[in-house]
């Protein structure tokens, strides 16, 4: 069984207007996605700004009220309050946030940040409380010093440890981590997504990894998934995604990483041109008639693809995959 | 589980003390600590407090050894008697009595309204506006038209009448009445910098780790606005001294049994007072300018301590 089991999922936001202030219509942020993630893992969820990505993130740690659909966690549906609560759901399932300096509040010294998950989870005495906020800054690589001050005398990266300490602190079992290195630079970047593998072999805790970074993620993940427009367009292992992408989408998002290798210039121009001049002659094979993606089709064992049957298995026939 | 920290960390318990310490040599300075500093940085400021604080002091401590009925009894025989004799320090006004003793016993009264007002007023005025920013959809909507309705009274008027109709009413029910009124400004002013707040991570960080709405409120939302509720409390203050003053002066506040610094300013009403009786009503008026410029630059020294890029005070 699954660690989280989501299916169906739905998240609109009403859109109000005109005289009596009665809802006219919906913005379909996550608009019926489903997938699994299982013990251990990291899960990418790729897409653009605005793709839903987020907002799938914050259902599954329970901060989003969920339209229809259920998120299943220990065959209990999570979307209700009354179950995260009588499972202490946050006790297992954190999240770490993508602006380091909002999401620790400026008031609160490093050690009661770090150790509000355990008050409300574990009461500790006073003594092994602060021994486990110590532990926790030393497994993030910060010093004892930093328990009484605050956050603002911290680096971005410091203050990204301290997230991810605070979200380790009860031991989860999946942590949600929503872009968590997006706003730090690169060099930054990497210490912080270290720091993250290395709880994840020690702790063997799971990640869903939220970032529109394909870089990141393929040096993070090993199941992704693409949003596109609130719904799923693939989902695959890092080979499927990366070496045989199908959806249009998919292979827009993956010309869209930057090269740095300079000598081959015009031909990396040239890759994207013809991506892009594929995206505009071939949306509505792509998309269906609303410019929304087709609902996901198997096209091998670990990889699916939203498109009509026929082109799916044509297109994975051209890609040489196997069959499923 | 416990275990799966030892074992990652190279931290033990036998670490603790020495951490901790080494931990607390590090520390910020608490908040107290910065508004002292800030105090120490600006003279007039420190000055100010003083005043406030000896002022206050002596006028409680004072007006507890003046028996005010006796005061208050008229004696013709001292009708306007000058200001700076041994019997009447600041002379006596038309009925005979002491303009000193009168001014104590009045800063207590006015100055007492205004701190009990302070404290009801702005604790309903925060607690409403941090409630109804933070929960937003419909207790938002009703506690807002609650407000709305009570903001469409005219407050002045109301007041006046409540004083009319009530028979025999006091500085306590003063108090209460004119709470009645003034919570408004701050409910407003607190809910509009709470749904700026609400939104930040922080708030959403505290609920995933499971702390209480009412915890995220009071412990997590409150201190981060905590610089603007000090301004608002203590300029609501000197404002609050004006309400009962302004009241009084109109003859609406305390009945004319009961000093206070308004009915002390009334004085004023009478021309002759103005040219030839100075002393009835000059300590008064004086008293009020010097207490809310006080108080404003003590506002003025929160403000600062509470924004690290205005202080001025030394770092530690």
């Amino acid at each position: 069984m699954s660690l989280i089991e989501i299916k169906d999922l739905k998240v609109h936001y009403p859109i109000r207007s005109g005289f009596w202030n009665r809802i006219t219509d919906s913005v379909k942020a996550v608009d019926g996605i489903t997938f699994n993630i299982e013990a251990g893992e990291t899960y990418g969820l790729v897409g653009e700004s605005g793709s839903g990505k987020s907002t799938t993130g914050k259902s599954v740690v329970g901060l989003e009220k969920v339209t229809s659909g259920s998120i299943l966690y220990n065959g209990k549906d999570i979307t209700k309050r009354d179950n995260r609560r009588k499972l202490d759901y946050n006790r297992d399932v954190q999240m770490i946030f993508q602006d380091s300096l909002s999401s620790l509040n400026p008031r609160k010294r490093i050690e009661d940040i770090i150790a509000e998950p355990l008050r409300n989870f574990e009461h500790l005495s006073k003594d092994d409380e602060k021994l486990r906020v110590l532990q926790l800054l030393n497994i993030v690589g910060l010093d004892a010093d930093a328990l009484y001050k605050y956050p603002h005398q911290f680096s971005g990266g410091q203050r990204q440890r301290i997230g991810v300490a605070r979200a380790v602190a009860t031991n989860p079992k999946l942590i949600i981590a929503d872009e968590p290195v997006s706003a730090l630079d690169l060099s930054v970047q990497a210490q912080v997504l270290n720091f993250m593998k290395k709880i994840q072999r020690e702790f063997g805790i799971s990640y869903l990894f939220i970032s529109h970074d394909l870089g990141v993620v393929r040096h993070m993940c090993n199941n992704i998934a693409i949003m596109n427009r609130g719904r799923l367009v693939e989902i695959g292992t890092r080979e499927d995604i990366y070496n045989h992408p199908l959806h249009i989408y998919t292979k827009r998002l993956l010309a869209a990483i930057p090269e740095t290798n300079v000598n081959q210039r015009v031909a990396h121009r040239a890759s994207r041109l013809a991506v892009e001049k594929i995206y505009e002659e071939q949306q509505d094979k792509y998309y269906d008639e609303n410019g929304m993606a087709y609902p996901l089709v198997q096209v091998s064992p670990t990889h699916s693809v939203a498109l009509p049957e026929t082109i799916a298995k044509q297109l994975a026939s051209q890609e040489g995959e196997v069959q499923a | 589980m416990a275990e799966n920290f030892e074992k990652h960390s190279d931290i033990s318990a036998a670490d603790l003390a020495r951490l901790n310490q080494e931990a607390q040599a590090e520390a910020t300075p608490s908040t107290a600590k910065i508004i002292w500093n800030e105090f120490k940085a600006d003279k007039p400021a420190m000055a100010a407090l003083f005043i406030i604080v000896g002022f206050i002091a002596f006028v409680m401590i004072g007006a507890l050894f003046i028996n005010t009925p006796k005061m208050m009894e008229t004696n013709i025989m001292d009708y306007f008697d000058k200001p700076f004799t041994t019997d009447f320090w600041l002379g006596a006004d038309s009925g005979g009595r002491s303009v000193a003793k009168q001014l104590i016993v009045g800063s207590r009264n006015s100055i007492g309204i205004a701190i009990g007002l302070t404290v009801i007023s702005s604790t309903v005025g925060i607690c409403w506006g941090l409630i109804s920013g933070y929960f937003g959809g419909y207790i938002d909507w009703g506690m807002q038209r609650v407000y709305d309705f009570t903001m469409m009274l005219p407050m002045l008027m109301m007041i006046i009448v409540l004083v009319t109709i009530i028979p025999h009413y006091n500085a306590v029910s003063l108090t209460l009445i004119f709470s009645l009124f003034y919570w408004e400004g701050t409910s407003r002013l607190i809910r509009s910098r709470t749904l700026a707040e609400t939104q930040k991570d922080y708030v959403a960080a505290s609920k995933t780790s499971g702390t209480s709405n009412w915890k995220i409120i009071f412990q997590g939302i409150m201190p981060n606005i905590s610089s603007l509720i000090i301004i608002d409390t203590t300029l609501s203050f000197a404002e609050n001294i004006g309400v009962e003053t302004g009241l009084s002066y109109l003859g609406f506040g305390l009945p004319t049994q009961t000093p206070s610094l308004g009915t002390m300013i009334a004085n004023a009403n009478d021309p002759t007072n103005i040219t030839l009786y100075w002393w009835t009503w000059l300590p008064a008026a004086l008293e009020i300018i010097v207490l809310c410029l006080s108080i404003s630059y003590i506002g003025q020294v929160l403000r600062r301590a509470a924004d690290a890029s205005q202080r001025q005070g030394a770092a530690d």
